[in-house]
């Protein structure tokens, strides 16, 4: 579904991506581990066209996507939720879900989006007119990834979720991912948090320097010892 | 005595729904490109004109032009904004500063140049119709002006809260990446804010012409008065800007009667001075509502 | 860069002095008297504009104050111009503070508006009590010629003086440049968090910045009203002048000590031109020129005429 070919990307001088390439299949969920500054953030915001590439191509569905604008990227059902939540602080619950739902490929669905939404997250309905910047931690990541979900997603791509929650909010929210994809959404992971990510995922890449250093099925890579050592601390 | 205090607190009142309307304008597109835009003033200079000859020209009632004038100012706003703004975006913040007052001295003497610096004003049949509750006198223009100012500001709260545009407006002005990956085009949006903060000019301009005159450098009354303002309201705030107009409004009422009216602008620059010492963040702080 | 500093530039000084001895011609005096105070109020501007990236719009101000207050003294106290115009521009930097301080603790955008009211306030002021200044009328001064009274029968004093004050303020600029002062506004000019991070003072640099510029405008004000023996107010405090003032800047280079030099030679003799030739029956059409000329300069040569010679040199030899 998702083909990244040898991408490059870079900040200026700052060569951040090399040679990348990663491919999600149709019902996956994905991960892509790495440590700070990796690179991860900038592989995600690169295949929603936030930023351009250097070199290589990004391939959606066989089509090449890396030179569309961001609103083309969305409209296509490539949906980013982003590190940090990034909801909007002034606009409510509910306003903020709506937002999710802008694309002309969602907004019919939005009613019923909604719904889906607050049936997944019941603490969003209970909160639905409360500001964004008054949630707590938990409740934006909730909130962000309910937004994501309005938007109907064929691939929903999401970065470090787990950042900055206690564990059991990022139990319960792992747990959600699994029941999204099992309706139907491939999923592409970002993440610091190795274990419970790969625990979840079929696949996965790690990212470090800004290439790929290891990648294989997430059982494997679990097994992987440079991995343990390296990130799990074993 | 407190007639005359009920009298110029209505006066007040009610001009100042027409600053909290130019504010309004010029604060909705600060909030969401982060531009200032010096020829804002220009903007409702032009809209004034325009109000002038096409009631000159096809004896159209001020209040009915409005049809006409706000979509002209909506179209030159979106014009400017996609030719000229656009670029200035991303440039240094004096580009942004010289190019906008380059635009402003453009407009303020090409009106000159064409128009001649007479003043210009809209004689229509019931331009000195006053209405009369207990002791007080009410200008009916003025308070015409006022309802439409106050009902056009209720409709864009009631545009901005609810459609969907403009929730992506709102969206834009608190965090630009989220409305990006919300699917939001961010130029049209850019283009569409322009314009509408330039249409709001627009229907300002064309309710001041009853009650005001046109000449080529009103527009630097007006500025400065929306800039006091949005100061006050905070930048970005809109609840800020309608609040904050209507209070400069008594005040200038306020200070025309018992300071002297003309001072007015010297009594702006103090209470200017003064918030920005106190409260730089404006009254009203700066939620972007 | 070095090829119009150090001793070149004194050549080109001594160029200029000994062209104001040789020409005879009132017109070209003038102009060239038009030239030097444009430099020198565009030197001035600078400081606090393009070294301090504080954008004014409201330096007529400074100016307004110099005319006035040098004009008053002059006339009611026979007081002489060149004390006048310290008075004047004494008077200029406390306005400057009035301003100053309540804007440089925020953000650069409130400051030009400040810059604008505070002009327009000012002229206000000076309308509105027309028992001391003459109001909108404004006052003539009569000619009584004497180097004292800083008046003279002909152009050539006058055309010495101006040269002395675009000398002074191009050195001023200059040393201002080298010194701690000019370090430390361009690093608050590049970012001002940053700046106050490395425990820079910005606010105060702001501030001696801002009262340098208005202290030299100030004295141009005076000059002015002693050259054209009349002042009023839409003259002295227009917008206009204000955004006059910083086109010989903009097209020569912002934040440098070169280029109000070199921009001010490019744009003044047109200004002059257009003025006399245009000005009155065409009301207007000039300043719709100095905006045109202002935007295309912004957005094609924001960097300034000096800086993109001198940087297409620059990549041609390295090319």
């Amino acid at each position: 579904m998702l083909e990244v070919k040898k991408v490059n990307l870079a900040y200026g001088q700052m060569q951040v991506l090399k040679e990348v390439s990663l491919r999600v299949h149709g019902g996956e969920i994905v991960s892509l581990i790495g440590a700070n500054s990796a690179g991860k953030s900038s592989m995600l915001n690169a295949i929603s066209g936030l930023v351009p590439l250097a070199g290589g191509e990004i391939l959606f569905e066989g089509n090449p996507i890396h030179s569309l604008p961001s609103h083309e990227i969305i409209e296509l059902g490539i949906i980013q939720v982003p590190e940090g939540r990034r909801i909007f602080p002034y606009m409510s619950v509910r306003e903020n879900l709506l937002m999710g739902s802008y694309s002309r490929r969602a907004r019919p669905k939005s009613s019923e989006a909604l719904q889906r939404v607050f049936e997944l997250f019941p603490r969003l309905a209970e909160r639905s007119t409360q500001l964004g910047e008054s949630m707590s931690g938990g409740e934006q990541q909730m909130l962000a990834i309910g937004r994501g979900l309005m938007a109907g997603p064929k691939i929903l791509m999401l970065d470090e979720p787990s950042l900055g929650l206690a564990p059991i909010v990022v139990e319960m929210i792992f747990k959600v991912l699994q029941e999204v994809n099992r309706q139907g959404v491939t999923i592409l992971l970002v993440e610091q948090n190795v274990k419970e990510s790969l625990d979840i995922s079929i696949r996965g890449y790690v990212l470090e320097n800004g290439r790929v250093s290891l990648e294989g099925a997430a059982k494997d890579l679990l097994e992987n010892s440079y991995l343990k050592k390296a990130y799990l601390g074993l | 005595m407190w007639i005359i205090v009920g009298q110029s607190l209505i006066s007040g009142l009610l001009m100042g729904g027409i600053y909290a309307l130019v504010s309004i304008g010029l604060t909705l597109i600060f909030g969401v490109m982060n531009v200032v835009n010096f020829a804002h003033g220009e903007f409702l200079m032009l809209a004034m004109y325009l109000t002038f000859w096409v009631f000159h020209y096809f004896q159209i009632d001020p209040y009915v032009s409005l049809l006409i004038v706000a979509p002209a100012l909506f179209l030159i706003g979106a014009v400017t904004q996609k030719y000229l703004i656009q670029h200035l975006i991303r440039a240094e913040h004096y580009t942004q500063i010289f190019a906008t007052v380059g635009l402003s001295t453009i407009m303020a003497n090409a009106a000159l140049f064409f128009w001649k610096a007479d003043y210009r004003m809209v004689k229509t049949s019931y331009v000195s119709s006053t209405l009369t509750f207990n002791d007080l006198v009410v200008s009916y223009p003025r308070l015409i002006s006022f309802l439409v100012a106050i009902g056009i500001t209720v409709l864009l709260f009631l545009f901005l809260k609810h459609t969907y545009l403009g929730r992506a407006i709102r969206a834009t002005s608190q965090d630009i990446t989220g409305a990006k990956l919300m699917g939001v085009n961010i130029n049209r949006v850019y283009i569409f804010t322009f314009g509408l903060g330039s249409a709001c000019v627009g229907v300002a301009g064309a309710l001041l012409m009853p009650i005001y005159y046109a000449f080529p450098t009103v527009g630097l009354h007006f500025v400065l008065t929306a800039f006091v303002v949005v100061v006050l309201g905070g930048m970005g705030n809109i609840t800020g800007a309608l609040f904050g107009g209507l209070l400069i409004g008594v005040v200038e009422a306020f200070s025309g009667f018992f300071i002297s009216p003309e001072l007015k602008e010297a009594v702006y620059f103090v209470i200017f001075v003064l918030v920005l010492l106190v409260k730089p963040s404006g009254l009203f702080g700066l939620t972007k509502g | 860069m070095r090829f119009l500093k150090g001793n070149y530039f004194l050549g080109f000084l001594i160029l200029l002095a000994l062209l104001v001895a040789v020409v005879q011609n009132a017109f070209a005096l003038h102009l060239l008297i038009m030239v030097f105070t444009s430099i020198a109020l565009g030197q001035a501007w600078n400081i606090i504009g393009g070294y301090g990236g504080q954008l004014s719009f409201g330096h007529a101000a400074f100016y307004g104050i110099g005319a006035y207050t040098s004009t008053l003294l002059f006339v009611h106290l026979g007081v002489t111009p060149w004390l006048g115009m310290i008075a004047g521009g004494i008077l200029a930097v406390a306005a400057s503070l009035v301003l100053g301080m309540p804007c440089f603790r925020l953000r650069g955008t409130y400051f030009t508006l400040a810059t604008i009211a505070f002009a327009e306030v000012l002229r206000i002021l000076v309308v509105y009590f027309k028992g001391f200044t003459g109001g909108s009328i404004g006052i003539v001064l009569k000619f009584n010629a004497g180097f004292l009274n800083l008046m003279f029968r002909d152009r050539e004093p006058f055309a010495y003086i101006a040269l002395g004050f675009m000398i002074l303020t191009y050195y001023l600029s200059v040393w201002i440049e080298n010194s701690r002062l000019g370090y430390y506004l361009t690093a608050l000019k590049e970012n001002e968090d940053g700046a106050r991070a490395l425990g820079i003072n910005t606010y105060r640099c702001k501030l001696i910045a801002l009262m340098i510029s208005a202290f030299l405008t100030a004295l141009i004000g005076s000059f002015f009203a002693q050259y054209l023996t009349f002042i009023e107010p839409e003259s002295e405090f227009s917008l206009g002048l204000s955004i006059a003032m910083t086109l010989p800047v903009m097209i020569g280079g912002i934040g440098t000590a070169l280029g109000p030099v070199i921009g001010a030679f490019i744009i003044t003799p047109l200004q002059e031109l257009l003025r006399i030739y245009i000005s009155g029956e065409y009301q207007g059409l000039q300043h719709i020129i100095y905006g045109i000329v202002l935007v295309v300069v912004v957005i094609c040569i924001p960097q300034g005429v000096y800086r993109w010679v001198t940087e297409s040199i620059f990549k041609k030899r390295t090319a």
